[in-house]
């Protein structure tokens, strides 16, 4: 009896809901271009998506299997997103690990910051490089207007290569602790909607800074020094516009931060940073008579202004926060790279679409320094992909300078790809 | 039966008579389904023969002018969907849902000429013909496959700015659809031929296979339509973007 119920609960959703699986297997190497060594850093080995629908409802699951290479060779599975969502007639409600997408630009958006980055990942494209977090989403559609909200129960931050070679920017200190918040909830809202041709779409976010920040400082003695490391309190209102002139198709995307240091204030040297910055992405782009395309970002990052105090790392000694010596915690991550770039992002076709090229350049318009990127996609069958791809970065021997941070990142890439 | 003769000597001068903007007329007014529920596979095959093919669900309403589609095959493009809704007094609204992304993609409906998802339908072979945006030119009748055909020379205006100088179809006498067209450029070379066969379900005749030869590409594509369904009584708030997230289960 008991046996024929536990068959009758694994059968009935196959009866009354639909499953879909897919996922993809996608072994890669990858090459430092100066020395010809073998790079082995994470990559996505595999990917496996799971879905299931009945009625109103769906589950999804979306895993990886994270591997490395070399002598520190390893596996990983990670659950990337683990969600239902209920589709009322009115909208949709979304709950469990996710991943959000706002913003219209493409790859590069200052309006997005629901989710941490993957800095492992940061030169992929889209979701790819974002990690879930728990989440409650409820998008309400209204004729042309539409609006989300989004609760972030608990604070999630940036995964960071701390102590990776290989990896581009080496970051100095790998805190060993972060201060505790007794509430780290966080909340977006979107309204989005349709002007004559034009899309335009505001957003609001508060919440914490997805990369760590030094607040302050305990000193017990001269020997005894005890940083203090934590997410500062950021909220973000958001702009972002489609429209289109003619062939040419432009994407507007800008956000205006807010942050502070709002622990609190109960260490020996303790660091009240203040700050206001804005990210913009300008994007246009054009299709050419062949259906390739070009296009081309202007991304942004001003920091308008910084008060407070910080710690010059170097000397080691108390300062004044100000423009200049200001990091901010959340927002693109090419902000990360230059305060003022241009990156031109194209894809033509050739040999009956059977070979796909894609390239971006990309310069910094206010110190030295560029990236050249080129990806060869050859369609093998329906199933099946060949990917070689190189990245080339150029700095100008000024170790501060992030090209020049770069330049040893540079690399070429060979992936197999099969999806199923 | 002297009446019988009048009215069909009177029928076939009324035939005899019509311009070409009565014929492209009639085929306007043709009674169409509300809507249309098929599930199409699309093969490509390019001057190598080698083929890809795609599964796509698709559903229509107001006769094509508001479509949604979801890809179903291969696995790569799995998910990705696409709503087209056209527009009389401003540009047509075109969405696609790239899951790999998580976006609603809002893309431009200007560049006519684009091929839709690689196949030698651009979109403006998948937007509607409107009646008053093109010049009409009857020319010889022709059989065609057995079927008696109206030929017409189709004309774009001007101000419409299609990726086409003129289209010469041929319409089937019985039916109105059109059997087969020749798209020239704007340079006034051949570009594409097509191809459509039809069924009747229903009442209708719908068109169940489209065949299209790209002519300077040497690439084809053939899209054959099953699962055929007519006047479902589609929910007009179907054609929302908020249904291209997710795969419909029928």
């Amino acid at each position: 009896m008991i046996l024929k119920r536990l068959l009758f609960i694994m059968i009935c959703p196959f009866i009354f809901g639909q499953l879909s699986i897919n996922g993809a297997i996608k072994p890669m190497i990858m090459f430092n271009i100066s020395d010809q060594d073998q790079m082995n850093l994470p990559f996505r080995f595999a990917q496996l998506r799971m879905g299931y629908t009945i009625g109103d409802f769906d589950l999804l699951i979306n895993s990886a299997l994270e591997h490395r290479w070399g002598e520190n060779q390893s596996s990983n599975f990670i659950l990337r997103e683990a969600y239902a969502t209920w589709f009322p007639s009115w909208g949709e409600i979304k709950f469990g690990r996710q991943i959000h997408a706002w913003g219209v630009a493409d790859g590069n958006n200052p309006t997005d910051n629901l989710n941490p980055y993957d800095f492992y990942y940061m030169f992929m494209q889209g979701a790819d490089r974002k990690i879930g977090s728990l989440s409650l989403s409820v998008i309400s559609y209204w004729n042309n207007w539409q609006l989300e909200g989004v609760i972030i129960p608990s604070h999630v931050s940036n995964r960071l290569p701390f102590n990776e070679p290989e990896f581009p920017f080496q970051i100095p200190i790998e805190p060993t602790e972060y201060e505790d918040r007794d509430n780290s909830l966080e909340y977006g809202l979107q309204l989005k909607t349709v002007i004559g041709e034009t899309d335009i779409g505001i957003s609001y976010f508060d919440g914490y800074d997805r990369s760590f920040s030094l607040l302050g400082i305990d000193t017990f003695n001269i020997i005894q020094v005890s940083p203090k490391f934590g997410y500062r309190s950021t909220s973000a209102i958001g702009l972002n516009m489609v429209t289109f002139i003619k062939d040419f198709t432009i994407r507007v995307e800008s956000a205006l931060f807010n942050t502070i240091n709002d622990y609190e204030a109960k260490w020996y040297n303790y660091l009240d940073a203040k700050a206001d910055y804005v990210q913009y992405v300008i994007q246009v782009e054009y299709r050419m008579k062949s259906s390739n395309t070009i296009g081309a970002q202007i991304i942004g990052n001003n920091v308008l202004k910084a008060s407070g105090n910080t710690l010059d790392l170097p000397n080691m000694y108390m300062t004044t926060l100000n423009t200049n010596n200001f990091v901010p915690g959340m927002g693109t991550p090419f902000a990360m790279i230059s305060n003022k770039s241009l990156l031109v992002i194209g894809s033509n076709r050739f040999f009956d679409d059977d070979l796909e090229l894609n390239y971006n350049l990309l310069f910094n318009m206010e110190n030295p320094g560029q990236l050249f990127g080129l990806s060869l996609e050859y369609l093998l069958s329906d199933d099946w992909f060949i990917n070689v791809s190189a990245s080339y970065f150029i700095g100008n021997n000024d170790p501060i300078n992030r090209f020049e941070q770069l330049e040893d990142y540079s690399n070429t890439q060979f992936q197999l790809s099969y999806t199923f | 039966m002297k009446n019988i003769f009048i009215i069909f000597t009177s029928i076939l001068s009324i035939i005899y008579a019509q311009n070409g903007l009565e014929i492209a007329t009639m085929v306007d007014n043709r009674e169409v389904p509300k809507d249309i529920i098929s599930k199409t596979t699309m093969l490509l095959t390019n001057r190598k023969e080698k083929t890809r093919n795609s599964t796509i669900l698709s559903k229509s309403s107001n006769n094509g002018s508001k479509q949604i589609l979801w890809f179903l095959a291969p696995s790569d493009d799995k998910g990705v969907a696409f709503l087209k809704i056209e527009h009389d007094n401003k540009s047509d609204e075109m969405r696609m849902w790239l899951p790999a992304f998580k976006k609603v993609r809002r893309i431009s409906s200007s560049k006519k000429g684009d091929s839709f998802m690689g196949s030698d339908l651009s979109y403006e072979d998948m937007t509607s013909r409107s009646l008053e945006e093109n010049r009409y030119k009857r020319l010889e009748d022709e059989t065609l496959d057995g079927k008696d055909c109206f030929v017409l020379e189709v004309l774009p205006n001007d101000d419409i700015k299609s990726t086409y100088s003129k289209h010469i179809t041929w319409i089937d006498k019985g039916s109105l659809i059109a059997v087969k067209e020749e798209s020239y450029d704007l340079g006034g070379g051949l570009r594409k031929k097509k191809k459509f066969f039809f069924e009747s379900i229903s009442g209708y005749d719908v068109i169940n296979k489209i065949f299209v030869e790209d002519i300077q590409k040497n690439h084809t594509t053939t899209l054959t339509m099953e699962d055929i369904k007519v006047d479902s009584g589609l929910d007009q708030s179907l054609f929302q973007e908020k249904n291209l997230k997710r795969l419909p289960s029928n």
